[in-house]
C-alpha cells in the first residue's frame, strides 16, 4: 500500500539497499553452502582438480554413512549431556547469586560485581594449564563431569549479569507482599519472581547451552577417550593428519550446527538487549 | 541463630554456590598458574623448587616470542577494529525498513551461532589451492583460469585467519549496535531534517553519540574474546610454520601440551592475563561508574 509516491531517488536507494543486503546474505551463507555441497560429494569428486560447485552425483548416503563411520551418536549424546548439565549447574548457582545481587544490600557486593566482570576476561584457554591440574587433583580428567563444572563456572559471569539485569527490571513489591503473607524468600523467588522473569531466564538458559555445546578448547585438552568426546572435538576424527575426509567432516558438522543455529535465532533479540542493558545500565 | 544475625549472613549464603564454583574452577587455576610460572616444572607437570622469574626470562628470550606478541596485537586490533567498523555499517543497513528484514537478521546470526572449529575448517577447505571451492567458484564464473595459491606465505595464511575472525565477530557487533539504534527516538532525525542536516551530519551528530555505549561494550568484550580466541588459528595452521601464525594462546597451548614446557607456558599465561587485566580494568571502571549513577 503506497500512500505517497516514491521519488526516483528513493527507488534507487531501495534497490541499492536490497542489492547490498542480498550480497551480504549470500556472502554469509557461502561457507554453509560450500559445506552442504561438499558433504554431498564423493571423495574422488572433492579432491578432483576440475571440481564443480554443485555435486555432479549427489551422494545423500554420506549423511547416513557418517553415523557409521564414527561414533557420532555418542558424540551428540555427550554434547547434549555437557551442554545440558552445564546449563543446569550454571543456573542453579547463578539464580541465587543474581537474586542476592539484585535484591539485597551487603558488604562486598560491588567487589563481587567487579570480580564477575573481570572474570569474563579469563577464557578457559589462558587458564587451561591450571584447570588441567585442578581436574587431575579432583579426578575429573577425561570426564564429562569435569567439563560440566568448567563450562558452568566460565558461564557464571554471563548468567549472573543477564539474570541480575532481568531481576532488577522487575519490581520487588510482589515478593515483599508475599513475604509479609508468610512466604519464605525461597518460596517468593520460585513462585513469584521466576515466573515473571521467565523470558530472561529462557534467553540465559539457551545462551549457556549454546556456549557449552560449542566449547572446544577445554574438551580438547581434558578428554582423551574417544567415546567421551563432544561433537566439536569428536568430528575431527575425519580431520586426520594424513587424510581429511571432508565429505564426512562437513556432513557431521551440519548435524552439529543445525540445532544451535535454530535455537540462536529464537533468542538473538532478547540476548543482545540483555547483554547491553546489563552492561550499560547495570 | 537469631533473626538479625541471619539477615546479615543471608546474602552470602545465596552467593555461596556461585562463589564456590568460580573459586574452584577459575580462582584456584589462576593461583596454580602463578605458582607454576615461578617454579621449575617437570615435563609431567610436577611442580619443583621456586625459581623466581626464570620461566619469564626464558620465554622473553625465545626468538619466536616477539613475533608471537606482534601477531597477538595485530590479530586483536585488526579483527576487533574491522569487525566493529563492518558490524556498525551492517547495523545501519539493517536498521532500514525493508521486506525480508527478519530473514536477513536470521541469516546474519549464523556465524555467531556456529562453533568456531567448524567455521575454521570450512574456511581452510574453501581456500585450499588444489581443490578449494573458492578456486572452483572463480573458475566457473570465468574470473580466473588456473587455480590460485591463496596461501603462498605464512603471512597470507594469517591474513585468512584474520578474515575468518572478522567474519565470525561481525554479527555480535551488528546486533549489539542494532539494539542501540532501535532505541533512538526517530523524532530526533525528523527535527534534524527540518534543520537542514544531511545524512553525514545526522550520522556523526546523532547516531554515533547515541550508540556509543553499545559500541563501547561490544568493543571491550570483543577485545577479550578475540585476544583469547583459540580454535580458528588452531584449526587452520596450529600456529605453524615456526610460530609465524601463533598468538599467545596457541603458543602457550603448544608449550604446555606438545613441548612439555609447562613452567614456561604458565609464564606466557601470566603475561597474557596481565595484558588483558589492563584492558578489562578499563572496562570494569567504566561499567561500575555507570552503576553508581
Amino acid at each position: 500500500m503506497y500512500t505517497k509516491k516514491l521519488t526516483t531517488k528513493q527507488i534507487i536507494l531501495k534497490i541499492l539497499l536490497y542489492f547490498v543486503v542480498i550480497d551480504i546474505c549470500i556472502f554469509t551463507l557461502y561457507p554453509y553452502f560450500a559445506m552442504f555441497c561438499s558433504a554431498l560429494k564423493s571423495r574422488a569428486e572433492i579432491f578432483s582438480v576440475n571440481g564443480t560447485i554443485l555435486p555432479v552425483e549427489p551422494m545423500w548416503s554420506n549423511f547416513i554413512d557418517v553415523w557409521k563411520r564414527a561414533p557420532l551418536a555418542q558424540y551428540a549424546i555427550n554434547s547434549l549431556l555437557i551442554a545440558g548439565g552445564s546449563t543446569l549447574l550454571a543456573m542453579l548457582c547463578g539464580i541465587p547469586a543474581a537474586y542476592a545481587l539484585s535484591r539485597m544490600k551487603f558488604k562486598g557486593k560491588t567487589a563481587f560485581l567487579g570480580f564477575v566482570i573481570v572474570s569474563q576476561m579469563f577464557a578457559p584457554v589462558v587458564l587451561v594449564i591450571g584447570i588441567y591440574k585442578v581436574m587431575a587433583v579432583l579426578g575429573f580428567t577425561d570426564s564429562i563431569v569435569g567439563l560440566i563444572f568448567v563450562n558452568a563456572a566460565f558461564n557464571q559471569a554471563f548468567t549472573i549479569w543477564l539474570l541480575r539485569g532481568t531481576f532488577m527490571s522487575i519490581s520487588p513489591e510482589m515478593e515483599q507482599a508475599a513475604t509479609i503473607d508468610g512466604c519464605t524468600r525461597i518460596q517468593a523467588l520460585i513462585r513469584i519472581l521466576l515466573p515473571v522473569a521467565a523470558p530472561g531466564i529462557v534467553t540465559t538458559l539457551i545462551f549457556i547451552f549454546i556456549n557449552a555445546w560449542n566449547e572446544y578448547t577445554v574438551a580438547l585438552t581434558l578428554i582423551s577417550t574417544d567415546t567421551s568426546k563432544p561433537l566439536t572435538v569428536g568430528i575431527n576424527i575425519f580431520n586426520g593428519y594424513n587424510m581429511i575426509e571432508w565429505q564426512y567432516l562437513f556432513a557431521a558438522s551440519l548435524f552439529a550446527i543445525l540445532p544451535v543455529v535454530i535455537l540462536f535465532m529464537g533468542i538473538e533479540k532478547n540476548l543482545t538487549s540483555g547483554l547491553t542493558a546489563g552492561g550499560v545500565k547495570g | 541463630m537469631n533473626k538479625k544475625k541471619f539477615r546479615k549472613v543471608e546474602p552470602y549464603i545465596w552467593m555461596a554456590p556461585s562463589m564456590i564454583l568460580m573459586g574452584i574452577f577459575i580462582i584456584i587455576p589462576i593461583f596454580v598458574i602463578l605458582r607454576m610460572s615461578l617454579s621449575k616444572v617437570t615435563r609431567a607437570g610436577i611442580v619443583k623448587e621456586f625459581t623466581g622469574f626464570d620461566n619469564f626470562l626464558k620465554v622473553i628470550h625465545t626468538s619466536a616470542f616477539p613475533m608471537v606478541l606482534k601477531n597477538t596485537v595485530v590479530w586483536t586490533i585488526v579483527v576487533v577494529g574491522l569487525s566493529t567498523l563492518l558490524g556498525f555499517i551492517l547495523a545501519l543497513i539493517l536498521n532500514n525498513k525493508f521486506k525480508g528484514r527478519k530473514i536477513a537478521r536470521a541469516i546474519i546470526v549464523f556465524p555467531w551461532a556456529t562453533t568456531l572449529v567448524i567455521q575454521a575448517s570450512v574456511w581452510k577447505f574453501i581456500i585450499n589451492t588444489d581443490y578449494g571451492t573458492l578456486n572452483t567458484l572463480l573458475k566457473t564464473l570465468g574470473i580466473i583460469e588456473k587455480n590460485i595459491n591463496w596461501t603462498p606465505t605464512a603471512g597470507a595464511y594469517f591474513a585468512w585467519e584474520i578474515a575468518c575472525g572478522i567474519f565470525v565477530t561481525i554479527p555480535f557487533v551488528c546486533f549489539t549496535v542494532l539494539s542501540g539504534l532501535q532505541s533512538i527516538d526517530s523524532t530526533l532525525y525528523e527535527a534534524a531534517t527540518v534543520d537542514g542536516c544531511n545524512y553525514w551530519q545526522k550520522l556523526f551528530k546523532i547516531t554515533i553519540p547515541l550508540v556509543k555505549p553499545q559500541l563501547t561494550i561490544s568493543t571491550i568484550l570483543n577485545i577479550i574474546y578475540v585476544f583469547n580466541s583459540f580454535p580458528i588459528i588452531w584449526t587452520m595452521t596450529k600456529g605453524d610454520p615456526a610460530s609465524k601464525t601463533d598468538t599467545i594462546v596457541t603458543y602457550l597451548y603448544k608449550l604446555a601440551f606438545y613441548n612439555g614446557k609447562k613452567g614456561e607456558a604458565a609464564a606466557v599465561s601470566v603475561i597474557g592475563f596481565l595484558i588483558l587485566l589492563v584492558c578489562s580494568s578499563v572496562y570494569m571502571i567504566s561499567v561500575l561508574r555507570k552503576e553508581e549513577d
